[in-house]
């Protein structure tokens, strides 16, 4: 287990180094000059040059990427003279935009997408895997043709319009949950205030990943009962509760597994469309508003976390894998 | 340099002008605004509270006072944190416009024909940890814009007036306080000069401003503590000066709260009144709009524009004046900018061309689809908005009040222009009608209608056009000689109530906003010439009757083609009293607001 774990988290780290260089590579071959982009309104070709050297953006796209790994194990420094200071490691790159280091950005963001995207993936593996259990079990019948409208509905509402349609008449029409102007506080600090600001949220993200693993589940369960193992603990004389409870779910859970790490990991690189309707300053925000800035170092760690995430979820859930399913054995 | 997409409110949903960086400053007298004062008489100002503004943008363009250049930002952080030389009188109507002493105890002191300045500073003055402001922090603050690689986007009046020699490429020789240059803190160190006791700053100027004090209103020439500066990263937490210190500023919001080391009794402007005062950044622009017509929260302000499709449900479709469910807390009014697209002279050098697209151009369809004369405003006449009451008359070039002015566009004269141009510049006349003319917009959610509307438009004329949409570092590129396009949309406000923060920058070499490249021009010599005899004047009445006659000399040569005097519209929560409009910074007085 422990081998099998090296093994993994050592290609974990060749996947990201990979994909970083990638990312580098694009970003860099856009066709923008990021030190024309640097300098504000009053470009003139001298001042581009100037900051081009400044910054760094003269040196070989090696050079750069070199100094973009260092400065993630070693920190890195900017500016001469009186305007000097040092981001320190892991440092993602400085935002000329911002002002701020990029750590420091991607830390104040991520709890705040954490928080949703942990919230929503609760709300959807209860109401979705629940539904699509029910679905299953009494197929045919009205919780079957319920969740199918559940899925209908929530397949085809976009999330943007489940949001407002939640923000504006359960907020601010019929004042159901008090507007709050609070965007994120912890659930340490305030758990309250942090339920109120994060149910709407993860409503919106359940409903529409919920009727996708609804459906999901419903077919799995299915498929795994009618498989023969199943159909030998029927004749054993087990009670239907427990076939589908021990029997049935275990099997089905894995292929859920999968799918759940692997969106999971989508949400963690940042739910845009949510963070921005209900005003969360999340990871998806940061990534939207920096490449609507062109704001390079911010769009480059944003696209390599999310990267990265989606690289550990994948190793988390192989783990998952031996846990849940005892056939599967990890060596 | 001040500068501004020309699309606003109903050509584009953005309502805030972010990346462009804009001061706004208008006007003498208030001809054209109705209603400035909404509710500043409806009810006693009250202490407490607190005042929420909401903002759609994930944050301001800068808080830094040397970077700071859009009316509205300049209208918060001086209303609330920066505290300057002088200031604008925060009083609705004409009124607004005055100056009165802020950190100095007077309006500034010319003398050698205003080419030297003297600003005597008040005693009792502090930044928030209780230092006490000096003549050297003001100078020091001014010589951070001098450092142009870190400390952009700001006004750069320092660079252009400060009797600091130039170097070949007509830059300062002073590079800011961050590089050590002995010669060049020198230069400075003689321009800006303090007084043995640290109480009186002299700037000493390579030429005569008549209202250099005006520019004493901004950041750029305020306080700032050398051993607080950290460069750039003084933008995320400057220190204050004023009533209002920054609490935190976050991804969530900027939030004030009372800086203790600030004393009414030395500042004669501001009168704060809420107790915290939280601008709230990246709310969606709809949920903005609900919240201020739920009145979820009263004591809140949009610090952006209601979007242009709820116009309606703030004002009367028909009057343009507030319903009456938002009466008192609504404002529909002009806002200090003009429109236009800016000829690149260099690649359309022929009159009649330029000419020709201004004739064939659909104002009409324009304006009406940005929401209509109630809401958008009217068609401009040349580069000097009307509310520069004092330099402002319709050149009768352009626009109304012109002889061949139609608003839905005078195609047959477009035409005639066109058969000239033929015959006088056959290879502009090629490229305005087989290759196309390219102009430069910014990526905007308006893009796709108002692209149909223009080209064919222009098309009626047999003019071909293609759109340059740039989705990021707008002025950037259209300000690189290199990378404009045949024309760039682009916008302008007065920094303050006299076109010489207009026809200078706009069309001399130097002016910092020369989209134009009109150097090349027959008229330029001459129109440069009365420019400089225009900027010694110090006539007011005299100089505002120079403005008019070059903002005519601009339009008949069409330097750029002119498109609207925009409006604004303004809302706020019913506990919210003292909304009023400053003319000066083109929005309401923040500083004034109170929570009921």
């Amino acid at each position: 287990m422990i081998g099998y774990v090296t093994r993994r988290l050592l290609f974990t780290a060749v996947i990201l180094l990979l994909v970083s260089m990638a990312v580098y590579a694009i970003f860099t071959f856009l066709p923008f000059d990021p030190a024309a982009l640097t300098c504000g309104k009053n470009c003139r070709p001298a001042l581009i040059e100037q900051n081009r050297i400044r910054l760094g953006y003269d040196k070989s796209i090696y050079v750069q990427y070199w100094y973009f790994l260092r400065g993630i194990f070693v920190g890195r420094s900017y500016g001469t003279g009186g305007a000097a200071f040092v981001c320190g490691a892991p440092s993602f790159g400085y935002s000329f935009r911002q002002n701020q280091c990029v750590t420091s950005l991607l830390t104040q963001a991520l709890p705040v997408t954490l928080s949703l995207a942990v919230g929503a993936l609760i709300f959807w593996l209860v109401i979705g895997v629940g539904l699509g259990v029910l679905a299953a079990r009494f197929k045919g019948r009205w919780p079957d043709t319920s969740s199918s409208a559940f899925v209908l509905i929530g397949t085809s509402l976009p999330t943007f319009v489940t949001g407002l349609i939640l923000l504006v008449f359960v907020k601010i029409k019929w004042n159901l949950i008090p507007f709050t102007l609070d965007t994120y506080t912890s659930i340490f600090d305030n758990p309250l205030e942090f339920l109120k600001i994060f149910i709407l949220p993860w409503i919106t993200l359940a409903v529409a990943f919920a009727a996708i693993y609804t459906r999901f589940t419903r077919a799995t369960v299915l498929e795994t009962l009618s498989e023969d193992y199943i159909r030998t603990a029927r004749a054993k004389g087990l009670s239907e509760k427990v076939v589908l409870r021990k029997h049935t779910l275990r099997a089905a859970l894995a292929p859920i597994t999968t799918l759940a790490g692997l969106d999971f990991a989508g949400l963690l690189g940042g739910a845009i469309l949510t963070e921005t309707i209900f005003n969360l300053p999340g990871l998806g925000r940061l990534a939207l508003s920096s490449v609507t800035d062109f704001d390079l170092p911010i769009v480059v760690a944003t696209t390599l976390f999310a990267a990265g995430i989606v690289v550990i979820m994948n190793l988390i859930v192989d783990l998952l894998y031996a846990v849940i399913d005892p056939r599967v054995r990890i060596a | 340099m001040n500068s501004k997409p020309v699309e606003r409110k109903g050509t584009m949903r953005r309502r805030v002008l972010a990346a462009a960086a804009v001061s706004a400053l208008m006007a003498g007298v208030l001809t054209s605004v109705g209603g400035t004062a909404a509710n500043a008489a409806s009810s006693k100002p009250q202490r407490g509270g607190t005042l929420f503004l909401l903002e759609h943008n994930p944050k301001l363009d800068h808080i830094d006072p040397n970077r700071i250049y859009t009316g509205r930002d300049l209208d918060f952080m001086n209303s609330f944190v920066t505290r300057t030389l002088v200031a604008y009188r925060p009083v609705p109507g004409a009124a607004g416009t005055l100056l009165a002493p802020d950190l100095a105890t007077n309006t500034g002191i010319p003398s050698n024909d205003a080419k030297v300045w003297k600003f005597i500073l008040r005693p009792g003055t502090t930044f928030e940890d209780g230092h006490a402001i000096t003549c050297a922090d003001v100078a020091y603050g001014t010589s951070r814009s001098f450092a142009t690689d870190l400390i952009t986007d700001g006004p750069t009046y320092a660079l252009q007036w400060l009797d600091i020699p130039k170097d070949s490429n007509g830059d300062s020789i002073y590079k800011g306080p961050y590089k050590s240059d002995p010669v060049g803190q020198a230069a400075y160190d003689k321009a800006v000069t303090c007084s043995k006791n640290n109480r009186i700053i002299t700037f000493n100027l390579n030429t005569s401003v008549a209202d250099f004090n005006y520019f004493a209103t901004y950041g750029a020439i305020s306080p700032v503590q050398k051993s607080k500066d950290n460069g750039d990263q003084y933008d995320v937490r400057p220190q204050s000066t004023g009533p209002y210190k920054i609490l935190s500023n976050t991804k969530q919001a900027l939030i004030l709260v009372r800086n203790s080391k600030w004393k009414q009794a030395t500042d004669k402007v501001r009168t704060p009144y809420p107790d915290r005062v939280e601008l709230r950044f990246g709310l969606d622009e709809q949920v903005i709009d609900q919240l201020i017509l739920n009145n979820s929260i009263p004591g809140a302000v949009n610090f952006d524009a209601p979007l242009p499709s709820n116009l309606t449900k703030f004002f009367d479709a028909s009057t343009g004046e507030p319903l009456p469910s938002m009466k008192g807390r609504a404002l529909n009014v002009s806002d200090p900018y003009a429109r236009y697209y800016a000829f690149n002279l260099k690649k359309m050098p022929c009159l009649e061309v330029r000419e020709a697209l201004y004739y064939s151009r659909d104002a009409k369809a324009n304006l009406d689809y940005a929401g209509g004369p109630l809401f958008a405003g009217r068609y401009a006449t040349g580069v000097i908005s009307p509310l520069l009451a004092t330099d402002f008359a319709p050149t009768k070039v352009a626009g109304p009040g012109s002889a061949d002015f139609m608003p839905s566009g005078n195609v047959d004269k477009a035409k005639a222009l066109l058969e000239q141009a033929k015959t006088v510049c056959p290879a502009e006349y090629k490229h305005a009608t087989q290759d196309g003319i390219v102009i430069d917009v910014r990526q905007g959610k308006t893009l796709q209608d108002t692209i149909p509307i223009n080209t064919q438009a222009w098309a009626r004329a047999g003019i071909k056009v293609s759109f340059n949409i740039i989705k990021s570092g707008y002025y950037p590129t259209v300000m690189n000689p290199a990378k404009q396009s045949d024309l760039s949309i682009a916008g302008w406000g007065a920094d303050w109530a006299n076109a010489s923060t207009v026809l200078p920058q706009l069309f001399i070499d130097n002016g910092g906003f020369d989209l134009s490249q009109n150097t090349a021009d027959p008229t330029y010599p001459a129109f440069a010439k009365a420019v400089a005899v225009a900027m010694k004047t110090t006539n007011r009445q005299d100089q505002a009757k120079m403005w008019k006659a070059l903002d005519v000399a601009a339009m008949k040569r069409f330097w750029v083609l002119p498109t609207i005097f925009g409006k604004t519209q303004l809302v706020w929560g019913s506990a919210v009293g003292g909304g009023f409009f400053w003319v000066p910074q083109g929005e309401p007085a923040y500083g004034k607001m109170w929570v009921k």
